[in-house]
């Protein structure tokens, strides 16, 4: 993807193949995190941790907001109690949407974040400058810099045994941030090709997912009519494409929203919460 | 390839190699025979049909392996399949060095002998295995499977396996005329670019890059 094809081609990257723009998708990879059921226990961001190799700056620097964490759980509070301060949080977990018109593709200067055929957002680090401008463009604030180089302090000898070698361990001055496992997405595919047939519903189930306890979290692909994901997004009225959806506010059943959908970016990920009149 | 030190004689003669005794000029030139391996010239390894093989030329380094295994003597001679050996290559990412019991599998009774089959002994009487060292090597944030590249090539177009040395060979070189195992392929982004537009690989950035 040259400059000049980016400056050419601007609206069609922005459109997907049915608006008649140029991304032909294989899979179209997407979530649906089911809000009533997340109790903001912190499994998933640890599962991410775990799997993606991600570092652990240490206080100082995360509250400098240099931290790592491609999952976090969001807080927010209807009404703040008095006495004890911390209670009657809802939660919002936090990751990377894998817009399929994503604002953070357009602005990289050497399209080390682009989207792949999978309808995924792809970050290629060893292609990555650092320029960040990927990050100020991100109205959800899921890309991460590394300020630092974390490996020496992050995972001290024997601590390096527990990286996973199916991913990089990104140095500084590297943008990283959620892949949707896309390791775990390669193997399902690498398997499917050995066994020659396509990629199954359940194939694939990211870090969070899997570690998931109230299984709130449902990952796939929802190009396959079939999937459980994409029976979801069907159940709530959501679909692919930009623009914010609007539907009758009156049927609770629909609880399918997407964050910032108004900025039609086209967020890969679904999220279920009942609208509460008390509000 | 053999170096091609007619050229630089006639350099010499030229001038264009200027602030050289002749005595210098002919050590140089006795190294740079020696580093060609002037002796047999290398048999070319036949293009295996089917595959456009990427232009390339690079010569590694040698590096030095605990015991200096004849790939030659296996392969050549004893025609022994690559894939007897480097098992993993069709089941899994990487193609594997097999462990010492494969090894003595043969060798508790072959050529027990040769001073390499008995220091091979000694390591497996120790219960080690010999630290052989890697010598093609992709970087980390490479995906690379031998698998579905076999599938790609052999299986999946009824290549016969005898002859999958030819394709092992794209990557890997003329294993066959070596001894222990040398780098003739690059291996950079650009000869995999190469080859995945001439045979219709994946060209997706994330397909290899992790």
């Amino acid at each position: 993807m040259s400059l000049k094809n980016i400056l050419e081609n601007w609206s069609a990257y922005r459109k997907g193949a049915e608006e008649g723009g140029h991304h032909q998708y294989e899979h179209q990879w997407g979530m649906a995190i089911d809000l009533d059921l997340c109790i903001g226990c912190n499994a998933c961001s640890t599962a991410c941790y775990a799997e993606n190799n991600l570092a652990v700056v240490g206080p100082e620097k995360f509250a400098k907001n240099q931290g790592m964490y491609w999952m976090r759980i969001e807080r927010y509070w209807d009404q703040m109690d008095e006495e004890f301060s911390e209670q009657g949080a809802s939660f919002l977990p936090m990751l990377c949407q894998n817009c399929h018109a994503a604002t953070c593709e357009p602005v990289c200067p050497v399209a080390a974040t682009y989207h792949t055929p999978d309808g995924l957002n792809a970050q290629v680090y060893n292609r990555c400058i650092g320029s960040r401008y990927c990050s100020n463009n991100c109205p959800y604030r899921v890309r991460y810099f590394n300020f630092y180089s974390y490996y020496e302090s992050s995972w001290p000898a024997p601590l390096h045994m527990q990286l996973n070698p199916d991913i990089t361990v990104r140095d500084k001055g590297v943008m990283e941030k959620c892949t949707f496992c896309v390791q775990r997405i390669r193997e399902a595919k690498d398997k499917a090709k050995m066994e020659n047939r396509s990629v199954r519903d359940g194939d694939v189930v990211t870090a969070c997912a899997q570690a998931c306890p109230t299984q709130a979290i449902v990952f796939g692909d929802t190009m396959d009519p079939e999937s459980r994901v994409a029976k979801l997004w069907r159940k709530h009225q959501v679909h692919r494409g930009p623009y914010t959806q609007r539907k009758p506010k009156t049927d609770p059943e629909l609880r399918g929203y997407r964050i910032f959908e108004e900025l039609n970016v086209d967020p890969s990920i679904m999220y279920l919460e009942r609208v509460r009149e008390e509000v | 390839m053999p170096f091609s030190h007619h050229r630089l004689k006639k350099a010499v003669r030229r001038g264009a190699v200027q602030g050289c005794s002749g005595r210098a000029v002919a050590r140089l030139l006795f190294l740079l025979v020696l580093m060609s391996g002037w002796g047999p010239v290398m048999a070319e390894l036949p293009v295996p049909e089917g595959i456009v093989v990427p232009e390339d030329e690079y010569e590694g380094k040698h590096v030095p392996q605990p015991i200096e295994f004849p790939h030659d003597v296996h392969t050549k001679v004893n025609q022994i399949n690559c894939m007897y050996c480097h098992t993993y290559a069709r089941r899994s990412k990487v193609a594997g060095i097999p462990p010492t019991s494969k090894c003595m599998g043969c060798h508790k009774i072959i050529a027990t002998d040769k001073p390499r089959i008995q220091k091979l002994t000694e390591y497996w009487e120790r219960g080690e295995s010999p630290k052989w060292k890697k010598v093609h090597d992709v970087p980390d944030y490479v995906h690379f499977t031998h698998e579905k590249h076999l599938k790609r090539f052999v299986f999946d177009k009824d290549f016969p396996v005898e002859d999958v040395y030819q394709v092992c060979g794209v990557c890997h070189g003329n294993v066959m005329e070596m001894t222990v195992a040398e780098k003739q392929r690059s291996l950079t982004m650009g000869f995999c670019r190469r080859c995945h537009e001439a045979n219709e690989g994946p060209g997706d950035c994330w397909a290899c890059h992790k």
